[in-house]
């Protein structure tokens, strides 16, 4: 018997006029996080989510809806955004940066791939040196600063996993609870690396392998990727941070309340914010601190528009580098077709990784690395839709193949590096505005020439692994100079400890404002090696820790 | 910007790249939806619980019937009638009609272009009265071939797998008939093993462990 969770109410209601001890801008992974945790030391906060809090009556199998209709994701009419390729070229209308616009941020329908980054992903820059065109720099803060929080994160939200004592991975404590039951995908997986000798493991993912509390495990219904999860079992902030953090009757959850300005004073410090309320109508909310968590896309865009006298390239970006360095996460894509059903359609989306090439041989002359799942992530509607070039298009040859290529195949996936490149970036379009008449993002974005190396390097592996899986044809995804458009938005407003070149010191404090924290996937230095958001959620953990440390210390 | 039906403008990489990353499909939805209510039986159930398993009556809001008869015949060459069920059984072409009142409105003028051209094909092959739906398959198939690249054909082809494989709340897929022809279950919850390789026996075998 389906018994969808339910969904909390909104908190508490603080005034608008009285200055709260926190607005949280974004309910994602980072910004519930950080509201969460302030929460747990006391504070009161208030979270202003531009999106729609969504009823579980509305998470439905909806292919449809879920992909093709913007129906969680912004609408391209009210929300536009233009790409270039380069800042010569002309930015054409069309969306790129892509998120989920609800409570809950994209974890509201993510996959749930929770990696850790390993110690290289910190410091890389001093390990591997310079690489030209690329902006490499090494994070201001270690693997084993961010440890105990990742630790933390994953109690916190249930990560199913198994400890991996291969090489190159750091030692760390158990996983709270057990992997999830193997899928066809998985099994192959398994296959292919044994036979190449490579290393494999229990994916770590946010989903539930059991009942955690309160929440019921994975019911394998394989409406995954882009879709809610009904059962609550996909560990997104919407079924744990924020209802956690409202839980506590110190927090209120303002959704459809979309920012449009951080507004300061005279002294460069912030006194709250302007949004549009759900019918377009201005209000102040005051606020003895500002914590930023909209997301590498719209963090950067929202100083961008909170420029002012004071800060005429907008807030907190004397730097000038806000916006810039704007990182995806790269990858290569094969599809396999196997002698045997798989139905990787069913299940989770991931069960089984190899990180075999996390760190590349140096000899390789490449940057980065990268891990490997095999998945079936879309359903039988994209799938069909994505048949290989080689196949029928139409009619009863076209009829045939549907099924067999539906159950019988799978996609090997590699998930890199991408690199720190000055030029990609997040900027205001000048002249197309969204429905509220604020300025679009503009995407400004072409692949290093060393990743395009790196990504034909993984499409090779992914050849070994599929053929040493025993795929009967596999079919590589053609690589591209830049994705088409994009879910991992990293780097946009990066930390670091030089005023001069970054926005953010190493606690998320903005180097300009004193009372202004910036955290989410915009904080990232480099991109690691494929799945930033547990990473996301550490930091989140990491500056809350840090910045309710700093309150009670009246150093804010 | 491209608003088409059609398969070969996605990117793969974007769909299966990230959630809900769709590149030019998803323009595609764009903001139809919004600006024409759905036909009726849609708003009354879109939001109810277990809405999806509703599907609405089988009229016509768009076409008229000789027009719905030519697409119900093309979108039957594209997933023909054998010893399983195809396009026709599906209710593909309520799935189109309904499709070209709400989120796909843009393509109206595509669609009735495609299909005035078509109609003249015919006629001029086949007679005066000779309309698409009328002809033998082995015909209908020779005029498909002539226009399988174009804009029209891709995005009928495109509709016709969409109508085929999406939710039956949308028109097409009849008593979820295309889920089951590919086997797509329409359930909650499934219990593994999901297909022969997860099997233990075959996990013993190709592992020497079950996993």
């Amino acid at each position: 018997m389906r018994t969808p969770q339910t969904q909390p109410a909104t908190g508490k209601t603080y005034p608008t006029d009285t200055p709260v001890d926190f607005v949280v801008i974004g309910s994602g992974v980072a910004g519930a996080s950080v509201a969460r945790e302030l929460t747990r030391s006391g504070f009161d906060v208030v979270i202003l989510e531009q999106g729609r809090h969504v009823p579980p009556e509305d998470m439905e199998h909806d292919e449809l809806g879920g992909f093709i209709w913007p129906r969680w994701i912004n609408d391209p009419e009210l929300s536009p955004q233009t790409y270039r390729k380069t800042v010569n070229d002309k930015a054409e209308r069309r969306p790129y940066a892509q998120y989920a616009r609800v409570v809950g941020g994209t974890t509201f329908h993510f996959t749930g791939n929770y990696w850790r980054f390993r110690p290289i992903d910190f410091n890389e820059f001093t390990k591997r040196g310079a690489v030209a065109g690329a902006a490499m720099a090494d994070w201001p803060i270690t693997y084993d600063e961010l440890e105990p929080y990742y630790t933390a994160v994953e109690n916190a939200v249930g990560v199913s996993g198994e400890v991996s004592t291969a090489k190159g991975e750091p030692p760390r404590q158990p996983y709270p609870l057990p992997p999830l039951n193997v899928h066809g995908p998985g099994v192959l997986l398994e296959v292919g690396a044994k036979k190449l000798g490579w290393s494999s493991k229990a994916a770590p993912m946010a989903l539930l392998s059991r009942p955690y509390q309160g929440r019921q495990p994975c019911h394998n219904c394989g409406f995954c990727l882009a879709f809610p999860c009904e059962w609550g079992a996909k560990s997104g902030a919407n079924y744990t941070m924020v209802p956690e953090a409202l839980k506590s009757g110190k927090c209120e959850l303002r959704s459809e309340s979309y920012v449009r300005k951080i507004e300061t004073d005279a002294s460069g410090k912030v006194t709250g914010v302007i949004y549009f309320d759900k019918d377009k109508k201005e209000v102040v909310q005051r606020a003895k601190a500002v914590v930023l968590c909209a997301n590498g896309a719209e963090t950067p865009r929202l100083l961008l528009m909170s420029k002012s006298n004071l800060f005429p390239n907008g807030l907190a970006n004397s730097s000038g580098v806000v916006g810039k360095h704007f990182m995806f996460n790269g990858g290569a894509l094969s599809d396999g077709v196997f002698e045997h059903e798989i139905n990787g359609h069913k299940g989770p989306v991931v069960t089984r990784i190899s990180q075999e090439f996390y760190e590349l041989d140096e000899k390789l002359g490449l940057v980065g690395g990268g891990g490997f799942d095999f998945r079936v992530d879309v359903p039988a509607m994209l799938r069909t839709l994505s048949m290989p070039p080689d196949y029928p298009t139409w009619g009863a040859a076209f009829k045939k193949e549907m099924r067999p290529w539906f159950s019988h195949s799978l996609l090997s996936y590699a998930h890199t590096t991408s690199l720190p490149v000055e030029t990609n970036s997040v900027s205001l379009d000048p002249e197309l505005k969204d429905a509220w008449g604020l300025p679009a993002i503009r995407t400004t974005y072409k692949e290093h020439e060393q990743d395009m190396r790196l990504y034909k390097h993984f499409q090779e592996r992914n050849h070994e692994l599929l053929t040493a899986a025993g795929a009967q044809k596999i079919y590589p995804n053609p690589i591209k100079d830049e994705p088409g458009s994009t879910v991992h938005l990293l780097g946009t407003a990066r930390m670091g400890n030089d005023p001069k070149s970054s926005v953010v010191d190493k606690f998320h404090r903005a180097h300009d404002v004193k009372n202004l924290f910036i955290v989410d996937g915009s904080s990232f230095v480099t991109s690691g090696r494929g799945q930033p958001t547990l990473t996301i959620q550490a930091l989140a953990f990491r500056a809350a820790d840090h910045i309710a440390q700093f309150a009670k210390r009246g150093e804010i | 910007m491209s608003k088409q039906w059609r398969s070969e403008e996605i990117s793969r990489r974007e769909f299966v790249g990230g959630a809900t990353a769709l590149g030019a499909v998803w323009m595609f939805a764009a903001s139809c939806a919004r600006e024409t209510p759905p036909p009726p039986a849609e708003s009354a159930m879109a939001h109810a619980p277990g809405a999806e398993s509703v599907a609405p009556p089988q009229e016509l809001h768009h076409f008229s019937a000789a027009q719905a008869a030519d697409i119900d015949a093309i979108a039957s060459r594209i997933i023909p009638t054998d010893d399983a069920p195809g396009a026709h059984e599906a209710g593909v072409v309520y799935f189109i009609d309904r499709t070209l009142l709400t989120f796909a409105k843009e393509q109206v003028p595509l669609f009735d272009a495609g299909l005035q051209s078509l109609g003249t094909s015919v006629k001029e092959k086949h007679g005066a009265d000779a309309t698409f739906a009328k002809l033998n398959a082995e015909q209908q198939d020779v005029l498909l071939k002539a226009i399988e690249k174009s804009d029209f054909f891709g995005a009928i082809r495109f509709a016709t797998v969409a109508g085929f494989l999406s939710l039956p709340k949308y028109g097409g897929n009849k008593d979820y008939i295309g889920w089951a022809y590919v086997g797509q279950e329409h359930a909650f919850e499934h219990k593994s093993p999901f297909g022969w390789y997860d099997r233990p026996e075959n996990q013993q075998a190709l592992l020497g462990r079950v996993l």
